[in-house]
């Protein structure tokens, strides 16, 4: 079966945004997005755990026994938290001390697990790694952009540069967070939703010009049963709809013929008793 | 024994002890590679207080737990806390303390700075090395650690004047949260008590 990367890359940064969309990986998201840079920081460590940990588990995912994997997932993303831990140690201290408790923490991020176990036990190694670096992408947009957000109204700063002197320092305290990430699931649902919308209606626009080129009776049958079984056309079940209103208004029809052959029967059966009469 | 190689429990057990294995070797190596030295940690705490990397040279070390000298090397310990380091830099003194009695008897290391002024001592600026058990700690930022500054210690210490985790500093203006760390007062407090004696005995 063809992997399709474009879908990968789109699930991962929007349609299924990790944090967004799926709520994953909400306590470093909550605690550690008071600053811009601090997103990213976490950002870049889950998605380099996310690629890392996917590749090496859909390589192991015909010979780690399904028994075990969970403890097996849990050993090798450990590995690769630990290694994250180990460079940003060393090369970057400050990001280090930022993160703090929650570097370790991220061997049971929901996010690494639920993929490991959702996806890379189940596709090819480079589809695995595709979705660790989009998933991980999606997760790196939402914190900075959470972060940066946070720091500008509860700072007045953006990535350290002071902007001005105003604050409202209830962004930079926990309810802020609360309340900042409800904003950014409200708007990001509000905005996927009107696109889905809009992808609908197209959908639902295609399937009747699709069915143009059939009788006036089924085009009026399939426009009343893909109305009535599917007030809210979804883009996959559109085509399902059309057939279902050609299989429902040939039905129709047939019904109609039997009808009518039945009718027929009845006025042979009447014509020959009104002739014994 | 071929029932059980062929067993799926064998198939289990060997395929963790192989991760483990094959991870526990490249974190080995990888931890060789990227190991932070005490002295390189060191380094780092001092650039942090001076803004700039400066260099402790042997005849600035004071004490130093470390140290192969011997009479160098032994900690001065406190029922509260303990001083591993205390090193000459330029005309200021850098002590490294290890304050106890934490939360879940977590510890906190510290690095202090005690700046002489006309034969008293002020503590000039503190900043977190590492910590122990104390999860939070990471939430504890420069205004917390600013407010650490003292003048005079002498006075301070015959005065009984020590810092105590009562109180705390503000850290949230809407909920009036405070922050409070008993193992950094008790870090602070070996400086305090260390100067306090040493120079009342001089």
């Amino acid at each position: 079966m063809k992997t399709d990367y474009k879908k990968i890359a789109f699930d991962g940064v929007i349609a299924s945004n990790p944090t967004l969309k799926l709520v994953l990986g909400t306590c470093p998201t909550l605690a550690l997005t008071t600053l811009a840079m601090n997103g990213i920081g976490m950002g870049l460590a889950v998605t380099f755990v996310l690629i890392c940990s996917n590749a090496i588990i859909s390589c192991l995912r015909k010979v780690i026994p399904s028994e075990v994997r969970i403890p097996a997932f849990v050993l090798i993303i450990a590995t690769f938290v630990t290694i994250v831990r180990l460079v940003l140690d060393k090369l970057l201290p400050d990001i280090y001390d930022s993160l703090g408790l929650y570097l370790p923490l991220i061997v049971v991020n929901c996010i690494i697990l639920a993929r490991a176990e959702s996806f890379a036990s189940k596709n090819t190694v480079l589809a695995s790694a595709c979705d660790g670096l989009f998933m991980g992408i999606g997760f790196t947009l939402a914190l900075t952009v959470m972060g940066a957000v946070r720091e500008i109204l509860g700072a007045g700063a953006i990535f350290g540069f002071k902007l001005w002197d105003f604050q409202i320092s209830f962004f930079s305290s926990s309810a802020g967070a609360f309340f900042t990430y409800a904003m950014f699931i409200m708007t990001f649902g509000i905005i996927s939703s009107a696109i889905g919308k809009k992808k609908k209606i197209k959908a639902y626009e295609l399937t009747r010009a699709a069915l143009n080129g059939g009788t006036e009776q089924a085009e009026n049958n399939a426009a009343f049963s893909s109305v009535n079984t599917c007030p809210a056309p979804i883009s996959g079940a559109t085509p399902i709809a059309a057939e279902q209103a050609q299989k429902i208004s040939s039905g129709i029809t047939g019904q109609a013929e039997k009808g009518q052959s039945q009718n027929g029967e009845k006025t042979q059966t009447q014509t020959i008793k009104e002739e014994e009469n | 024994m071929a029932k059980f190689v062929k067993s799926t429990w064998f198939k289990c057990i060997t395929v963790l002890l192989v991760i483990s294995v094959i991870s526990g070797g490249l974190l080995a190596a990888l931890n060789d590679l990227l190991f932070v030295s005490s002295e390189e940690r060191t380094a780092r705490a001092v650039a942090k207080i001076y803004g700039e990397e400066i260099t402790v040279t042997e005849d600035d070390i004071i004490l130093d737990t470390a140290s192969a000298d011997p009479e160098k090397s032994s900690p001065i310990e406190y029922d509260f806390g303990r001083i591993d380091k205390i090193y000459r830099v330029n005309e200021d003194y850098l002590f490294q303390t290890v304050g106890f009695q934490g939360y879940k008897y977590g510890t906190v290391t510290l690095w202090i700075r005690v700046v002489p002024n006309s034969g008293a001592a002020n503590i000039d600026k503190v900043i977190l090395e590492t910590y122990s058990k104390q999860t939070l700690m990471s939430k504890f930022g420069e205004t917390y650690f600013s407010e650490f500054k003292l003048t005079d210690i002498t006075e301070n210490y015959r005065n009984g004047n020590f810092f105590s985790p009562d109180g705390g500093v503000n850290s949230n203006p809407n909920t009036g949260a405070t922050l409070s760390a008993t193992a950094c007062c008790n870090a602070v407090n070996c400086v305090i008590k260390y100067i306090g004696e040493n120079l009342d005995e001089n």
